[in-house]
C-alpha cells in the first residue's frame, strides 16, 4: 500500500519585514510528509527549520510571498481574493475618514452650531459604521480560515517545542493544561457532576445564592431557626439543580473536613484556641486569661533568648575545657532540652503572633468577635466555593490520568496536580507530548524536542515518540540540528541550509551517500565516539559562517563555503537534481560529489586556504 | 590513585572535595538540608593534559569546576594547585594562573563593552599593558583565536556564537594562564562551528602548553578532545580512565548506558542495541543510600548496592571505577530497551497500527 501524502509544502517563499528591509527567510521550500512517516528536518540555527513548521500551522509572523501548504489536500495558507482585498482597503479608508470627520463635528457641535454639528456627526457616524461593517463582511473568508486553522492545530497537527518550561503555563496544574486542550477540541467525556449553569457565571451565581441564604440566616437568628431554614431552602429550590445546590452549601464543610484531615495538628490547635476563647468569654474569665496571654507574649521571647544564651555558653565551655567531665552540669546541655529547643525555636515568631491574636480575641467583646467571624466567613466563602467549582471534574481528571499513563509518567495521580516547575525536564517534555497526544493528531511537529534534555532522558523521549508512531500511526516532522537523533528516528531526511532545502532523500541515502557538499561537511564535522575508526587529530570542518540572512544570493547560498564553487554557482541557483531514485540534491556539481572521501579531501584543502585568507 | 603511573607532574590535586549548598527555609532561615552538589571528589590533573568531566545536568560538574577555580568556597576537602592550596593563594595570583571559559559566550560578556575592552580588561586590571601596547596585545590575542584586528572595535552583539566563543577564549588567554577550565564551551554552538572551535582549542593548547579541564555532557566531544575522562553522577566520580580505555571498555554501568544513549549519525550504530535507563536522576538534595546509581542500575543487587557505597578502585592502569560489579571488557549489560521491541509495559498495548 502506498502511504498517502499527509503534508505537502510546495514552493514556499516567505520574508520578514524589518526596519532594515525584508529578510528572506525561506526560498522555495518543498517538503512532503507521508502518513505514518518520521521525516527529519535538519540544519543549523537560522536555516529556517522552525519558520517552515510555524508557517505550516499558521503561527508564523512572516509574510508569505508564494507557495502552498496542503494538509490532506486542504490548503492551510490563506490569501484574500483580489476583490476582498480591495473592499477591505476602501472600507478601511472610509472608516478612518468618517471617524476623523465625526470627531471634528463633535467640536463643531460644541463650538459653532449644535444642530448642524449633530446632524453631520450622525451622518458621518453612520457612514463610518456602515463602511466598517462592509469591511468586516469582506473579512469573513479570513475569519472562517482562522477558525479552520484553530481546528487543525491540536486536532490534526500538533506541535511540541524545544523548551517545555516556556511552553507550559507555570500558573496552572498539569491536569488543567491538558484538559484545556481537550475542552477546546471537544475531546472531554461527559462530566460526572452535572453543571447546568453557564460555566463562567457559576461562581457568581453561587456567590449570590450563598449571600442570600446567609443574609436570611442572620436575619432569622441563626441559633433558633437556622437549621430548618437551610433544609427548607434546599428542598424548596426546584428551579435550581438540587444536587448542585446541596453541594455548594456543603462544599465549605467538605473543604473544612479536608483541611482537618490534611493538617490535623494546626487545625486542632486553631479549633482549641477558638473553643478556649469562647469558653473564656461565656464563663467570664476572659480578662484573667487575657492577662495570662499577654504575659506569655513577653515571657516566651525572654525564655527563648535565655535558652539560646545558656546553650551557647555551655557549648563554649565544653569546647574550651574539653576535659570530658562537666564541672557545672546544666539542664541546658541535656539532650532532650536541646532537642525540644531546636523544634520550638523556629516556631517562636509564629507563637508570638498566635499569642497576640489570642490576646485580641480575649480583649474584644464577644459580640464583636462573633461579628468578625461571620463577616470573614462571608468574605471567604464565595472564594472557597469558586475555587472548588473551578476544580476539574473527576471524570476529566481520570481522562488526563490515562493520557499521562500512556506517555509513561510514573505516578500520574500525583503528577496531575503538580505545577510544571515541580517536574524534571524529561517529565515536562512528557507532559508536552501528553498534551499533544490528547487530541490524537495525525501529524506531530516536534521542534527540537530533546535538545534541552540529557542524553539518557533524550533516549527515553525518542523511544516514546517512536512507540507513539508505531501504535497510533502518527506522522512526525522531527526538526533538529542533531544528525544523531535523525539517524536514530527518521525514515527520510531533508537538509536545510540558509532558508532553502539542499538535499533530501531516505535516511540510508543521506547518511551513507550524501551528494551535497554541505551535508558531507556536516556529517564529517561531528566528533564520533567510535574508537575503531582512525582518530584524526584535527576535526574536519566547514570553513566560514552561516551567511547573514540579509545578504542576497543570486546563485547557491552555500558557495562561499564550498570547495567546488565556480562562476555557475555564484550566478545560478542550483536545481534539485535526482541523483538516484528518491534522492535529490541541490548542487551544480553532483557529478563531482560521488566519492565522499574525495569531497572531504577538497574540504580540508579549501579550509586550509580559507584560514590563510584569514576570514574565519 | 586515579592518575597515570607515569611520572607526570600533578598540576591540580583535589582531595575529598565537597560542596554542599544549604537549603534554607522558614522565618528564621534555618538550614533544612543540603544539596550535595559535589560530594567527595578525588581528582588529579596532570600538567599539559586535557581532562574531560562528563555527566548529565545536575551531576555537579560545573560546581566542581567553580570550586576548583575558587569562584565559590568549598565545604570540605582541599584543592592544591601546583602544590599550593588555592585557599591560600591571592585572588590576583589565582586568576592569572587559572582561567575559565563559560558555556554561553553572549552571557559572559558585557554588551556595552567593545571587544578591545573585553579582551584587554584583564591586562589593564593587572597593570600589564595600556595604550598602544594594549591594542597590540589585544590584536595578537584576537589573531591567535582566528579573528581580525578590525574586529576589535565592535561589540559582542555583532558577532555570531562561534566568534563570541573565540572572543571569550581570547579573554581567558590574555593573562597567559597555565590552566583553563572550559565549561561546556561548545554546547551553545552549531555543529559545523563546534568543530572549528574544538580545532582551535587543540591548536592553542599545543602552542601555549596549556592544561585544560573540559566540562561537557557530550561524550563524542570528549572522545575527540580529551586524554583522560572522569564520569560524574550525582556529585561523585563513578569512573575515571584514559579516553581510549573508557570508550573501548567502560566498566561502570552508568558509563555504559551513557555511551549507548548517544545518538550517532551513522546507520550501523543505530542497529546496535541500546540501553534505555529508566527514570530520572535522583535529587542531589536527597541522594539514594549506598551506590547512588542503584535506583537506575540494571545490575544492582539488593542488600549490597543499596546499602554500601562503592569506593573508587583501580581496575587497570589509570582506570578506576566506583562499582561493586565493574563490567569487564566485552561484557554487556542486560538490555532493558531495544530498538525493535519496546520494553514491556503493562499499561501500553503493543499494537502496531502502521
Amino acid at each position: 500500500m502506498m502511504p498517502g501524502k499527509l503534508l505537502e509544502i510546495e514552493g514556499l517563499r516567505v520574508h520578514f519585514d524589518t526596519l532594515d528591509g525584508p529578510i528572506e527567510a525561506l526560498h522555495s521550500v518543498n517538503l512532503n510528509v507521508d502518513q505514518g512517516q518520521i521525516m527529519g528536518l535538519v540544519g543549523e540555527s537560522g536555516c529556517g527549520k522552525s519558520v517552515t513548521s510555524l508557517v505550516t500551522i499558521g503561527l508564523a509572523t512572516c509574510d508569505i510571498d508564494e507557495g502552498s501548504v496542503k494538509y490532506e489536500g486542504k490548503e492551510l495558507l490563506f490569501s484574500d481574493s483580489e476583490s476582498d482585498k480591495k473592499i477591505q482597503e476602501i472600507s478601511g479608508r472610509i472608516t478612518a475618514v468618517g471617524v476623523l470627520a465625526s470627531i471634528i463635528f463633535v467640536f463643531w457641535a460644541i463650538l459653532i452650531d449644535p444642530v448642524q454639528g449633530a446632524t453631520f456627526l450622525l451622518v458621518f457616524l453612520f457612514v463610518s459604521t456602515a463602511s466598517w461593517l462592509v469591511g468586516f463582511a469582506g473579512k469573513s473568508e479570513y475569519r472562517r480560515h482562522q477558525k479552520f486553522m484553530r481546528w487543525v492545530r491540536g486536532n490534526e497537527i500538533s506541535m511540541i517545542f524545544q523548551e517545555p518550561m516556556t511552553a507550559l503555563n507555570p500558573l496552572y496544574t498539569v491536569e488543567k493544561q491538558i484538559s484545556e486542550v481537550m475542552r477546546e477540541h471537544d475531546r472531554l467525556v461527559k462530566a460526572e457532576t452535572p453543571r447546568f449553569f453557564f460555566k463562567a457565571a457559576q461562581p457568581f451565581l453561587i456567590f449570590f445564592a450563598v449571600c442570600l441564604v446567609l443574609a436570611a440566616l442572620i436575619i432569622i437568628q441563626i441559633f433558633s431557626v437556622g437549621p430548618p431554614v437551610i433544609v427548607l431552602v434546599v428542598i424548596s429550590a426546584p428551579l435550581l439543580n438540587r444536587v448542585r445546590v446541596t453541594q455548594a452549601l456543603v462544599s465549605p464543610l467538605k473543604l473544612a473536613f479536608r483541611a482537618i484531615r490534611l493538617r490535623p495538628q494546626s487545625a486542632s490547635a486553631i479549633l482549641a484556641v477558638l473553643a478556649f476563647v469562647t469558653v473564656a468569654h461565656l464563663y467570664g474569665f476572659a480578662d484573667d486569661a487575657k492577662n495570662l496571654v499577654f504575659l506569655l507574649v513577653i515571657v516566651i521571647p525572654l525564655a527563648a533568648s535565655w535558652t539560646l544564651f545558656k546553650n551557647h555558653n555551655a557549648a563554649l565551655r565544653s569546647e574550651i575545657s574539653d576535659t570530658g567531665h562537666s564541672t557545672n552540669p546544666s539542664i541546658f546541655t541535656k539532650g532532650w532540652v536541646r532537642k525540644s529547643a531546636s523544634i520550638l525555636l523556629p516556631l517562636l515568631p509564629l507563637g508570638i503572633a498566635a499569642a497576640l491574636v489570642m490576646f485580641l480575641m480575649l480583649w474584644m467583646p464577644f459580640s464583636a468577635l462573633l461579628g468578625m467571624v461571620v463577616i470573614s466567613t462571608l468574605l471567604a466563602l464565595p472564594v472557597i466555593m469558586a475555587l472548588d467549582y473551578l476544580r476539574l471534574d473527576p471524570a476529566h481528571t481520570q481522562q488526563v490520568i490515562s493520557i499521562l499513563e500512556a506517555v509513561r509518567i510514573p505516578n500520574p495521580i500525583a503528577v496531575v496536580n503538580m505545577y510544571p516547575h515541580e517536574l524534571s525536564g524529561g517529565m515536562r517534555q512528557r507532559v508536552m507530548i501528553a498534551m499533544m497526544m490528547s487530541c490524537e493528531p495525525k501529524l506531530l511537529i516536534a521542534d527540537e524536542p530533546t535538545t534541552a534534555l540529557d542524553v539518557t532522558i533524550q533516549a527515553q523521549i525518542l523511544q516514546l515518540m517512536r512507540d507513539l508512531r508505531d501504535e497510533k500511526g502518527t506522522a512526525i516532522l522531527l526538526i533538529t540540528h542533531d544528525l544523531g537523533v535523525i539517524a536514530e528516528m527518521c525514515d527520510s531526511v531533508t537538509v536545510m541550509y540558509a532558508g532553502s532545502i539542499v538535499e533530501k532523500g531516505s535516511i540510508e541515502a543521506i547518511l551513507s551517500r550524501p551528494r551535497m557538499p554541505y551535508t558531507i561537511g556536516l556529517l564529517h564535522s561531528i566528533p564520533t565516539i567510535d574508537d575503531e575508526s582512525e582518530h584524526r587529530d584535527v576535526l574536519p570542518i566547514i570553513p566560514g559562517q552561516v551567511p547573514d540572512p540579509n545578504l542576497h544570493f543570486d546563485g547557491c547560498r552555500f558557495h562561499p563555503r564550498c570547495p567546488f564553487a565556480d562562476e555557475l554557482c555564484i550566478s545560478t541557483p542550483p536545481p534539485m537534481i535526482e541523483v538516484e531514485p528518491g534522492h535529490f540534491a541541490a548542487c551544480h556539481h553532483t557529478n563531482r560529489t560521488e566519492n565522499v572521501a574525495d569531497v572531504q579531501g577538497s574540504f580540508d584543502v579549501f579550509a586550509a586556504e580559507y584560514v590563510l585568507k584569514g576570514v574565519a | 590513585m586515579t592518575h597515570d603511573s607515569k611520572t607526570d607532574e600533578i598540576l591540580l590535586d583535589i582531595k575529598g572535595l565537597r560542596k554542599w549548598f544549604p537549603i534554607k527555609s522558614g522565618m528564621l532561615t534555618t538550614v533544612k538540608s543540603y544539596v550535595r552538589a559535589v560530594d567527595g571528589v578525588d581528582l588529579q590533573v596532570i600538567r599539559g593534559e586535557t581532562l574531560g568531566i562528563v555527566g548529565e545536568s545536575g551531576c555537579g560538574k560545573t560546581t566542581l569546576g567553580r570550586v576548583i577555580l575558587g569562584l565559590i568556597p568549598m565545604t570540605e576537602g582541599s584543592v592544591h594547585y601546583d602544590g599550593e592550596d588555592i585557599r591560600m593563594m591571592t585572588n590576583r595570583d589565582l586568576r592569572r594562573r587559572l582561567q575559565i571559559v563559560f558555556q554561553d559566550p553572549g552571557g559572559s560578556m558585557n554588551p556595552r563593552m567593545s571587544v578591545r575592552s573585553i579582551v584587554g580588561e584583564p591586562l589593564t586590571v593587572n597593570g600589564i599593558a595600556e595604550g598602544a601596547e594594549l591594542t597590540q596585545r589585544v590584536a595578537d590575542l584576537l589573531a591567535s583565536v582566528g579573528l581580525k584586528r578590525d574586529h576589535m572595535n565592535r561589540f559582542p552583539h555583532e558577532f555570531s556564537g562561534g566568534q563570541k566563543q573565540r572572543i571569550a577564549l581570547a579573554r581567558a588567554l590574555s593573562l597567559d594562564p597555565e590552566f583553563i577550565l572550559l565549561d561546556e564551551p561548545t554546547s551553545a554552538l552549531d555543529v559545523s562551528v563546534q568543530a572549528q572551535v574544538l580545532n582551535l582549542l587543540e591548536e592553542i593548547q599545543s602552542k601555549r602548553d596549556l592544561t585544560f579541564v573540559f566540562i561537557t555532557h557530550a561524550l563524542n566531544v570528549v572522545n575527540h578532545v580529551c586524554e583522560r575522562v572522569a564520569v560524574m553522577y550525582l556529585g561523585k566520580i563513578v569512573e575515571i580512565a584514559n579516553t581510549k580505555d573508557l570508550f573501548s571498555k567502560p566498566a561502570h554501568p552508568y558509563t555504559h548506558a551513557l555511551m549507548s544513549a548517544i545518538p550517532e549519525p551513522s546507520l550501523d550504530k543505530v542497529a546496535r542495541r541500546r540501553i534505555v535507563l529508566s527514570g530520572d536522576v535522583p535529587s542531589p538534595a536527597n541522594p539514594p543510600p549506598g551506590c547512588r546509581f542503584h535506583t537506575r542500575c540494571p545490575i544492582a543487587e539488593e542488600g549490597l548496592c543499596d546499602v554500601e557505597e562503592p569506593k573508587l578502585e583501580s581496575i587497570g592502569e589509570g582506570h578506576s571505577v566506583a562499582c561493586h560489579f565493574p563490567l569487564g571488557p566485552g561484557m554487556k549489560l542486560p538490555i532493558l530497551g531495544d530498538d525493535q521491541n519496546p520494553p514491556e509495559d503493562d499499561d501500553m498495548p503493543n499494537t502496531v497500527l502502521l
